[in-house]
């Protein structure tokens, strides 16, 4: 039977403290895909009051509504009452586990576990790019590996370009994201992780995942990582590329990258070098709306998180007018390129993706050139 | 019930699940009933299908926009079915030629004014709440805002109104001109009606071409007195400013005291802006404004002209409610408004009582048409400070009655303030307001319960 739940101090602050103002409403992906309060934050703030005045009893949809929810981290950010609801989504779901509330992600862990991914995949392609010794190297996570193979291999080629000395490792998934869905990280995968990068002497660990970055970067589990992890715009932003746009650019702050790792200036430092013709989205850094894949949102809820990501995308389009979306995190960009109807004509791109592809249109153009 | 509202709306837009009725129970103020059910319905039809089936039944029924109100007005207190109208929110037509917007009322004010200012026109009411709250819950509580001095209240921009009356008949009223006195002005009796007199669907508004520049000052005084002064004299110079806010001392201390923002102790902080389509008449304004300001013994006085030095001078203003939500985890926002001239006396009073009960009252509001915001801070799990908290606001009621002024400048009476319905209103305009409910809403199923009309 599940237990009720236990609500400390730091919590019962935080419930006290959230004025029901509602203006997270303004930012919530779901919300604004929906209109249910309860997808918001503040319905969310009210439920637990409710929980922790013991008005309403926990059952399976009341854990269940806690879901439904990206921890974009947007409600945080425009909160005036200054209470942080998706750090609250996040812990309840561990309460509520710990309650005895299972919820679908105790699957994805078995999952992870067993097969060393997200998606339960037994083959992980091959790259090629696997050395004994490297001063850099690459970390791709589940997303990039499995679901963004053709994107993951123009970043490579990018770096190829760019002629970075990097290598790969027998990478296994990060983890992290167990921690945001009621889990915990798995320990001995976290290790495996550190042995194989330690054994490759490199001194800086690179991601393309935004989410792996935090994790490697902010998870206990990795503190004897002994590695400076960069994220791959943070490791590029120095570059000078010999390659430009005409084209209409933006781009889309995706929510582990911005509001949570607060990196928005390396990507735009990159693409100004590239792009002339560069403008911002209307909600954009700490106010990009999220793509609705974040949180386990698109794990549990897939037709109404790709319901957000046209949202977003519409939107996108309709302030900007641009050719190209750029972004970098695999997440954004698959549910991104889920999203997108034929008759929009953006094409939609990881930043890294799309240096590669310019650099090869360049050597096509002196190709035909001579 | 249930199955005769699906049949209405549909599936995807009816809820009774308790994990969706719970938020459906509260506002921003501390009122909690639980609805029955709740409906999201996406045309008018529908909300006249839902309306005339409720009033057969005698089911309560609440119109909801964002649910931001500050006086429990869409909480509902006898059950029945919230009317969440978030999902009507198109914006039907923009005709600048004639000047009006109609929208849907589930519109949200921010983005109403973002189609606006495309052509460069400005929907101008701005309650604080205008990225989330709807055009419906505007008109239904008749919100005002910072601009409110020079540009009124969304009463002054309504020109027609769709509602669905609580008999379940559908009614247009109001026109699409600029003038109109062509029978009774029924619209203006659904405004600020707070939902108990009939659903709004939808809105036809006035729009005013967008002002294309502002300058902006802050002064604060050691003596509240003088800050008073300079308020009413400028009121009363030729000049009216779009903004003219006031802090009050607490206010001022709690921002010093929990943010970086460099503040100088004083008793009093004035806000102001002029505003006009060219810079001319931008400063013009601004130098009658300033020595006014300066001539009544200010501490200090800081004007701006670029968006970058005036977002700094609003940034005291702007961050008062999230501190005083930091400070306190409960609070009380209330909206008494009184005559210009009588504002020193209704801050004065205000610390007077909050003294005498030990309970923090700090006050921000717009001097400028006279509407202040004492925020009353307490906790709401310590039954002793919430009797307080009560006293005081009781006695804050009495003393802006006192001084000619109203309960409530923008927030509407909702639960609230119900009980003081006596005290502003005498018993014939109680009994008329009664009549009128009950002619419209003979079953009294129209948000039952508020502003003390079903007694």
């Amino acid at each position: 039977m599940p237990t009720q739940l236990q609500f400390d101090e730091k919590k019962r602050k935080a419930i006290a403290q959230c004025s029901r103002c509602s203006f997270c409403r303004a930012v919530c992906p779901i919300f604004d895909l929906t209109k249910r309060p309860v997808a918001n934050a503040s319905g969310k703030m009210i439920l637990l009051k409710e929980l922790m005045e013991g008005k309403l009893p926990l059952t399976e949809s009341v854990a269940q509504a806690f879901l439904r929810c990206t921890t974009c981290m947007n409600c945080t950010t425009n909160c005036p009452s200054g209470v942080d609801p998706q750090e609250m989504v996040k812990s309840m779901r561990k309460d509520m586990v710990g309650a005895g509330f299972n919820n679908l992600f105790k699957a994805m862990g078995e999952t992870i576990e067993k097969y060393g991914n997200i998606y339960g995949e037994t083959e992980r392609h091959d790259w090629g790019r696997k050395k004994e010794k490297a001063p850099y190297t690459l970390f791709l996570g589940c997303v990039g590996t499995y679901r963004e193979e053709e994107s993951v291999q123009e970043t490579l080629r990018l770096l190829d370009i760019l002629k970075v000395d990097y290598t790969m490792v027998d990478e296994v998934c990060c983890s992290g994201v167990l921690e945001d869905v009621g889990y915990s990280i798995k320990e001995d995968l976290a290790r495996r992780n550190i042995i194989e990068i330690q054994k490759t002497g490199a001194k800086t660990l690179i991601t393309t995942c935004p989410y792996c970055y935090r994790v490697f970067k902010e998870h206990p589990s990795y503190k004897d990582l002994g590695l400076e992890v960069k994220h791959i715009t943070q490791f590029l932003k120095d570059f000078d590329f010999k390659v430009k746009t005409d084209k209409k650019v933006t781009y889309h702050d995706p929510c582990d990258l911005g509001r949570h790792a607060g990196i928005y200036d390396e990507p735009r430092e990159i693409i100004r070098k590239i792009a002339p013709n560069f403008v911002e989205p209307r909600r954009t850094r700490e106010n990009a709306m999220c793509c609705g894949a974040g949180g386990g949102f698109r794990g549990a809820f897939a037709k109404e998180s790709v319901r957000v990501a046209r949202n977003r995308l519409s939107q996108i389009i309709e302030d900007t007018g641009a050719d190209i979306l750029l972004t970098e995190c695999p997440s954004c960009l698959h549910n991104f390129k889920n999203a997108k109807r034929q008759k929009q004509k953006i094409e939609i791109y990881n930043l890294t993706e799309f240096l590669a592809k310019l650099y090869q249109d360049k050597t096509s153009r002196e190709k035909e050139a001579a | 019930m249930i199955k005769k509202l699906i049949e209405i709306v549909g599936q995807d837009n009816f809820t009774d699940q308790l994990e969706e009725l719970v938020p459906y129970s509260y506002d921003a103020s501390m009122n909690v009933y639980r609805p029955d059910a709740a409906v999201w319905p996406e045309s008018t039809e529908q909300v006249l299908a839902i309306v005339k089936f409720a009033n057969e039944h005698k089911i309560p029924v609440i119109p909801r926009g964002a649910g931001t109100s500050l006086s429990g007005g869409v909480v509902p207190i006898h059950g029945g079915v919230i009317i969440d109208l978030s999902r009507m929110n198109r914006i039907l037509e923009v005709s600048i030629e004639n000047r009006y917007a109609r929208v849907e009322a589930g519109v949200v004010c921010d983005d109403l004014n973002r189609e606006l200012a495309k052509h460069g026109f400005v929907f101008p009411p701005d309650p604080a709440s205008s990225t989330v709250s709807t055009i419906g819950g505007n008109v239904a509580t008749n919100a005002g805002g910072i601009k409110g001095a020079k540009y009124g209240t969304t009463r002054d921009y309504v020109l027609g109104l769709q509602v669905v009356l609580p008999t379940g008949e559908l009614m247009r009223t109001g026109s699409y001109t600029m003038k109109c006195v062509s029978g009774y002005d029924l619209a203006k009796l659904f405004i600020g009606a707070e939902g108990t007199l009939g659903v709004i669907t939808e809105v036809t508004l006035k729009i005013n071409p967008l002002p294309r520049h502002a300058m902006t000052a802050v002064a604060t005084y050691a003596r509240l007195e003088d800050a008073g002064k300079a308020i009413f004299q400028t009121m009363t110079s030729g000049v009216i400013p779009s903004v003219m806010e006031i802090l009050d001392q607490v206010t001022l201390k709690s921002i010093r005291d929990n943010t970086d923002i460099d503040l100088p102790d004083a008793e009093a902080m004035i806000l102001t802006e002029t505003d006009g389509f060219t810079w001319e008449e931008v400063e013009a304004q601004m130098e009658v404004v300033l020595s006014i300001l300066k001539k009544n013994h200010p501490i200090e006085i800081k004007t701006a002209k670029d968006e970058k030095d005036r977002l700094n001078l609003w940034k005291a203003r702007k961050s008062a409610y999230a501190t005083l939500a930091r400070v306190s985890s409960s609070f009380t926002l209330d909206d008494v408004t009184v005559p210009i001239s009588r504002i020193p006396e209704l801050l004065v009073g205000i610390q007077e009582i909050s003294k005498k009960y030990g309970i923090v009252v700090a006050t921000f509001g717009h001097a400028g048409d006279g509407n202040l915001h004492p925020q009353i801070l307490y906790d709401e799990y310590d039954a002793d400070q919430v009797e307080r908290m009560h006293k005081v606001e009781k006695e804050i009621f009495h003393l802006a009655i006192s001084l000619n002024g109203t309960l409530s400048g923008e927030h509407g009476i909702g639960i609230s303030k119900a009980n003081y319905m006596t005290l502003e209103h005498d018993p014939v305009e109680m009994d008329l307001m009664r009549r009128i409910k009950k002619t419209l809403d003979p079953n009294n199923i129209m948000n039952p319960g508020k502003r003390a009309l079903d007694s």
